[in-house]
């Protein structure tokens, strides 16, 4: 323990827990920024009622609160003055102090409260995890689920993790961008034991900060991260700023090897990745992103893919970048874009307003990165006339065609047998004919009326407003001349 | 006067041994068919010859099979006919044995010289007299010798009975593996087709195109190198059955038969072989005839020339002789010690080369077994596994093609490897057949259950493609 040695400094927080909860002693300074714009006294009537909740929960927090409002800010910190921490602020309730994350083709982590704690499981475990109708393999991910669920916070919860180990082999879990005790961070080696395969560990600290964490294996990460050990954090401000969201949205994008015909994915892979994902499906099984038009629209983004930075492409607006994974952008500081990149290890969230109705692609612009499994090692045909060739080699191969003279494009229609347990390189049915699109691809479905999170189908374009084939009266009226095909 | 007449007559009938144009090479055509099932026969330029010349252009005009070709090479290969004439040779040294030595009759007359006396006559008949016992001995030696010979021969038309099957096996897996040999180019031009295509289109270097274009050309030398393997296995095969002219067009229908269901059981084949080898035969006849020329040699030993005869002499002064004779060697210092030892000699010989050839006929049988067991093992092993590995490589590599993970070179070099199995299975399963002669021929027959199977070829890894169906019917 510290011991304040200047009488004239001020007690820290974690002084005053200390002497009061001996359990508290392993977790590091809660520190505290009472010189933020708002201290914890200024705060809304919902904070007042906290504070009141948690004076009533006991006097351990009625001080760490009391101290909190006392304190300066952390010198260590240079971000500190600019946050509130509401550390000892009694736990965060769903659509009370915040409106819950949708994650599409995914789930939130459930939890209990326990004296003022919210209490999480995570059970790291081998998960077959559908990529896409026709791909499945065997990840390793977290409950039953790749990616890990969701875990959604408020800022100031105190939160412990229970983490039990089903795997073959030792992992740890990192909290990714949270501001913690060392000895919580996660480091297989470095801040603990790795916890050994059937073992329980505990996580305990406090959430000091809003914005989007991430959480992940940090023990053989090459592999453990590979396979899909890493889920997201959402940590709602105990006070948000800026105009309110209707729909928030928290996806994690991720890249794989998985061979065609293979099942298990290939963590060796350094470069050739053939799979992307967005919350660990590949489209056509990514779920849309339903808005009802004139919702203010949040989009999370984070990074845990082994190797590559996606920028993250959305039609149809403009939207501003509101936060990195250290918080919320100032708005003086937002930047209106169509594409943010997202690069590993980071998160990044932006917002619009949904105001015009229809169904806009989103997804990674790097065009391997809409791909599903395509073969790396295909020859370039391109412009290849292949003449007498097909009939000479179905004396060999009877099945065989050639393919790819015009692209890769046609592959997915083609309905020729493919190896089991492999999808198409691209594609699926849009309203319009084959997307020729896979990898980390969704459609933002904005329309007047929503049901929810349901798939409202296809957007019907207005008449006037869909691009068709050119009648030859437009083209003379406009005098356009086609050259002929040569 | 009456019993110098009968003994006359004893002494021609014992002589009366004549050469008998067939003898010899009847034993031989049954020891043949009694182990082939196949007529040999030994041309003399008869009219029965003549129809045996009309019977190989019948056989010859038919697609030729393993028995045929062995038929053919019987009948006609030059240096069997060649070794049928050995038999001749060996006959006549038989009734050679087989006669005594002709009498002599010898006869002087003497004039006097001057007024004195008058002239004298003198007559006699000798016949050598020690040949009457030994005769018998030797004409058994003789006959075992000819005997000897006789299996000697036999044994030739077996080898090379045994030397036209695999010749057969040879060819006609070649032909399969000449044809696979295509194949594998084909896929290789059709590679490089494809190179030029993408080279034409401006996507691959010179470079990958030319190593395309070599891995075909060197195809194309390795094709026209089994081309000439099948030529020459096909000239051997002509040689083997004394082919010439226009009787050189025979054709084959068949592919290499499939191994037989089951294994001809292995067991007691050594015996089998000691048994039933027709070398080892006269190897054993030789090593008896030797003992029988020693003891011959022996028993004659204390024989010196014994010489009996009449002799009739008239005298000077008028009376008329007539009477016996003898003449007696004393085999005083000639005992025949040169000759017995050189017997015994040559006996020992002849009983180290039986044991020698009979060592080396069970541990050849017991090698020609192990080849065969093996050769089984292997050929079962490609048809079980390998071959079924292959085609699955090539329906997989078609799938990964359809997904676009591969190109079609990959697919056209899992093709290629695909051949090469077949064409690994198929010098295994030829490999096989030739064991099998082999070991028929150390057995000195066939082996149970060696009646050809039915003849099906080895799968062939041409593709059932849907759009051949056509070739496969019949109009």
């Amino acid at each position: 323990m510290r011991e304040p040695t200047d009488p004239a400094e001020p007690l820290q927080a974690s002084d005053a827990v200390a002497s009061i909860d001996p359990s508290a002693t392993s977790e590091a300074v809660p520190v505290v920024e009472a010189a933020a714009p708002q201290g914890f006294g200024a705060l809304t009537r919902r904070g007042i009622l906290s504070t009141a909740g948690a004076a009533l929960a006991g006097g351990a927090l009625l001080l760490r609160g009391a101290r909190a409002e006392a304190q300066p800010a952390s010198p260590s910190r240079p971000e500190a003055p600019k946050r509130a921490s509401y550390a000892g602020a009694p736990p965060g309730m769903p659509h009370r102090d915040y409106q819950p994350v949708v994650v599409p083709n995914g789930t939130t982590l459930p939890w209990k409260l326990v004296d003022g704690v919210k209490v999480f499981h995570l059970v790291a475990e081998e998960v077959e995890h559908e990529f896409a109708p026709g791909l499945k393999a065997l990840c390793w991910g977290y409950n039953g689920q790749v990616h890990g669920p969701t875990i959604e916070v408020v800022e100031g919860d105190r939160v412990r993790f229970y983490v039990t180990n089903r795997l073959s082999a030792p992992t740890t879990v990192h909290w990714h961008g949270i501001l913690l005790p060392s000895g919580m961070d996660g480091v297989g080696g470095l801040n603990q034991k790795p916890i050994d395969p059937g073992e329980t560990f505990r996580y305990e600290f406090t959430f000091r900060q809003s914005g989007m964490g991430m959480y992940h294996s940090h023990h053989d990460e090459m592999t453990q991260i590979a396979m899909g050990m890493v889920g997201l954090i959402v940590i709602h401000p105990r006070h948000p700023t800026g105009p309110k969201v209707d729909k928030d949205f928290a996806l994690m994008l991720h890249e794989w090897r998985i061979d065609a015909g293979t099942r298990r994915p290939n963590p060796n892979e350094m470069t050739d990745f053939n799979m992307l994902t967005l919350n660990a499906k590949a489209f056509p099984a990514t779920a849309p992103l339903v808005v009802r038009k004139g919702e203010r629209v949040r989009i999370r983004l984070g990074n845990l893919g082994p190797m590559d930075h996606h920028p993250i492409h959305l039609h149809g607006y403009h939207f501003r970048v509101t936060e990195t994974d250290a918080g919320r952008i100032p708005e003086s500081a937002q930047w209106p874009e169509t594409t943010v990149l997202v690069p590993v290890g980071s998160t990044r969230t932006v917002e619009f307003v949904a105001d015009v109705p229809g169904d806009w692609a989103m997804h990674c612009h790097m065009t391997h990165h809409v791909m599903n499994q395509m073969g790396h090692a295909f020859p370039n045909v391109i412009g290849m006339k292949p003449g007498g060739l097909d009939a000479k080699v179905r004396k060999l191969l009877p099945g065989y065609m050639t393919m790819g003279q015009a692209g890769m494009g046609d592959m997915g229609e083609m309905g020729m047998p493919v190896p089991e347990n492999s999808i198409p390189m691209s594609g699926g049915e849009g309203k319009h004919g084959y997307i020729t699109m896979g990898g980390m691809f969704t459609v933002l479905k904005v329309r007047e009326h929503t049901n929810g999170q349901e798939d409202p189908g296809w957007y019907e374009n207005p008449p006037g407003t869909q691009a068709t084939t050119a009648t030859a009266a437009e083209l003379q009226r406009d005098g356009i001349e086609v050259p002929k095909p040569s | 006067m009456k019993r110098a007449a009968m003994l006359s007559l004893a002494l021609l009938a014992g002589g009366c041994a004549s050469m008998q144009k067939e003898r010899g090479h009847q034993e031989v055509a049954a020891l043949v068919e009694a182990r082939t099932g196949l007529k040999t026969r030994w041309d003399q330029g008869t009219p029965e010859d003549a129809e045996v010349s009309r019977h190989l252009d019948t056989l010859l005009g038919e697609p030729l099979t393993s028995d045929r070709a062995v038929e053919v090479a019987l009948l006609n290969n030059p240096a069997l006919q060649q070794t049928y004439e050995e038999l001749g040779v060996s006959q006549a040294d038989m009734v050679q044995a087989g006669l005594l030595s002709n009498p002599v009759l010898s006869g002087s007359v003497g004039v006097p010289i001057g007024n004195l006396g008058v002239t004298e006559h003198e007559f006699s008949l000798v016949q050598e007299f020690v040949d009457i016992f030994t005769l018998p001995l030797r004409k058994r030696v003789a006959k075992e010798q000819f005997i000897a010979d006789t299996l000697r021969v036999a044994h030739e038309a077996l080898s090379t009975a045994a030397e036209v099957r695999k010749a057969f096996r040879e060819f006609q897996a070649r032909r399969q593996l000449v044809e696979l040999r295509r194949e594998v180019l084909l896929a290789a031009e059709v590679s490089a087709e494809f190179a030029a295509r993408q080279r034409e289109a401006g996507n691959i270097t010179e470079l990958e195109l030319a190593t395309e274009q070599a891995t075909a050309e060197q195809s194309r030398l390795d094709l026209s190198q089994e081309e000439l393997t099948l030529v020459e296995d096909r000239e051997h095969l002509n040689r083997l059955m004394g082919l010439w002219g226009p009787r050189i067009q025979w054709t084959l229908s068949e592919s290499l038969p499939e191994l037989p269901a089951k294994e001809a059981p292995l067991e007691h084949l050594e015996t089998t072989a000691i048994k039933q080898r027709l070398d080892i035969d006269a190897a054993r006849k030789q090593a008896s005839l030797m003992w029988n020329a020693l003891e011959l040699a022996k028993t004659t030993r204390w024989f010196g020339r014994v010489e009996v005869g009449v002799h009739t002499h008239r005298d000077s002064d008028g009376p008329r002789l007539f009477g016996p004779t003898l003449s007696l060697e004393l085999p005083i210092f000639d005992q025949r010690q040169g000759l017995i030892g050189k017997l015994e000699a040559q006996y020992r010989q002849s009983e180290r080369r039986l044991t020698e050839l009979s060592v080396n006929a069970r541990s050849e049988v017991r090698a020609a077994r192990a080849r065969l067991q093996s050769l089984r093992m292997q050929a079962e092993h490609y048809r079980t596994t390998v071959l079924p590995l292959r085609d699955k490589v090539i329906a997989q590599s078609q799938l990964q093609y359809n997904a676009m993970q591969i190109g079609l070179t990959p697919l056209l070099t899992a093709k290629k490897e695909q051949v090469e199995s077949y064409r690994g299975y198929l010098e295994t399963v030829r490999d096989y057949w030739m064991a099998r002669a082999e070991l028929e021929q150390l057995l000195g027959g066939r082996l149970p259950g060696s009646t050809e199977p039915p003849p099906s070829p080895a799968p062939p890894p041409a593709p059932a493609a849907p759009e051949h169906s056509h070739e496969h019917s019949h109009p």
